[in-house]
């Protein structure tokens, strides 16, 4: 038996069911989210999140103002300062807080090895503009890292 | 209260679904799993073919009905239900596939590829378009989903996915020469 000609097969494979069953229930961690996170609890829930929303906010413009408006002194390690600080601050905010994943803390040294290899690379040219945006944005990443596993909502899955 | 699987299998088939959604917006939980039953595999499929991997695609439908529980008391009833719920599906994906990319991908704009043949072959529940279409690259398996399978128009998917609209459909295009190049190599 011939095989369709394409257009004749995407047009009969469009019709097709579009169901496909996951491979796992996955009811009991919906069902673990939503009974542990009432709807009136959560707006309470939402402020240490905005907190970390707004001091990454901060953080980045900050780190931009000191890209541009301080060419003439050691960028990198005005940026590195300023982030760690932000950094030991959300670590400090989430420290009673359980995180979501055990390995977070492994995904975060991740991005710090990302952090100490571009810091070597702006050892020998440390006003590359490039170099300098991929640093803000591993710092960035961090701070998101530490806000994503502590958001309430996630740890309930 | 928990209620058995089958039995909420069982009263979803006989609850209109405006029924089970105006219970829902009440509170009720079982009239909650009533609904996650009917639209499950629905919604897993649509992960599945925006996200070209079988745990993201879990992780995702699990956050689109709890996204749903908090944020059914804003469906107004304008749309269908499951037009609405497609259309959070899809935002939820999107921002999924945003979040998870490494710092590299974010920093030098690499585009996240499609599953490998392999992979592909583990994955069950796939049927021939589909296995062809989680092998396609990121931008133009989200056009192209989003485009051919769930009926979005370009300039839609331009919004959603922050491109202009004449990249949406070079990416659409894109899919289609790509797909059929594997089609007629089969």
């Amino acid at each position: 038996m011939n095989k369709p000609d394409f257009e004749q097969f995407l047009k009969e494979s469009l019709e097709q069911t579009k169901d496909i069953a996951p491979r796992r229930d996955l009811w009991k961690g919906i069902e673990n989210a939503i009974a542990s996170a009432p709807l009136e609890d959560k707006q309470s829930s939402y402020w240490p999140k905005l907190t970390g929303i707004a001091a990454c906010l901060l953080a980045g413009l900050m780190a931009w103002q000191v890209v541009l408006n301080q060419p003439q002194q050691n960028t990198m390690t005005n940026m590195s300062a300023f982030f760690e600080q932000q950094k030991q601050s959300l670590l400090v905010q989430y420290e009673a807080q359980p995180a979501l994943t055990s390995d977070w803390q492994a995904q975060l040294a991740e991005l710090e090895s990302a952090e100490q290899a571009i810091k070597a690379a702006l050892q020998s040219d440390p006003e590359n503009a490039a170099l300098l945006q991929m640093l803000a944005q591993v710092y960035q990443q961090q701070l998101d890292l530490i806000n994503k596993v502590h958001e309430p909502r996630w740890q309930q899955i | 209260m928990l209620i058995d699987a089958n039995q909420a299998l069982s009263n979803t088939e006989q609850t209109p679904i405006d029924e089970l959604v105006r219970k829902v917006q009440q509170g009720d939980q079982q009239a909650f799993e009533q609904l996650y039953r009917k639209h499950e595999k629905r919604v897993y499929g649509l992960c599945l073919r925006l996200l070209a991997s079988p745990e993201y695609a879990e992780d995702v439908t699990q956050e689109v009905f709890v996204q749903l529980w908090h944020k059914i008391a804003q469906f107004k009833g304008q749309s269908q239900f499951s037009t609405w719920l497609h259309s959070v599906t899809s935002n939820i994906a999107i921002s999924y596939l945003r979040k998870h990319k490494n710092w590299l991908q974010k920093v030098v704009s690499i585009e996240g590829s499609g599953m490998n043949e392999q992979s592909v072959d583990m994955c069950h529940g796939l049927n021939g378009l589909d296995k062809l279409v989680v092998r396609l690259p990121e931008r133009a398996r989200l056009v192209f989903v989003l485009h051919a399978v769930e009926g979005y128009r370009h300039e839609e998917i331009a919004n959603m996915l922050g491109m202009a609209v004449g990249s949406s459909k070079s990416q659409y295009h894109r899919a289609r020469q790509l797909l059929q190049e594997w089609y007629d190599n089969e």
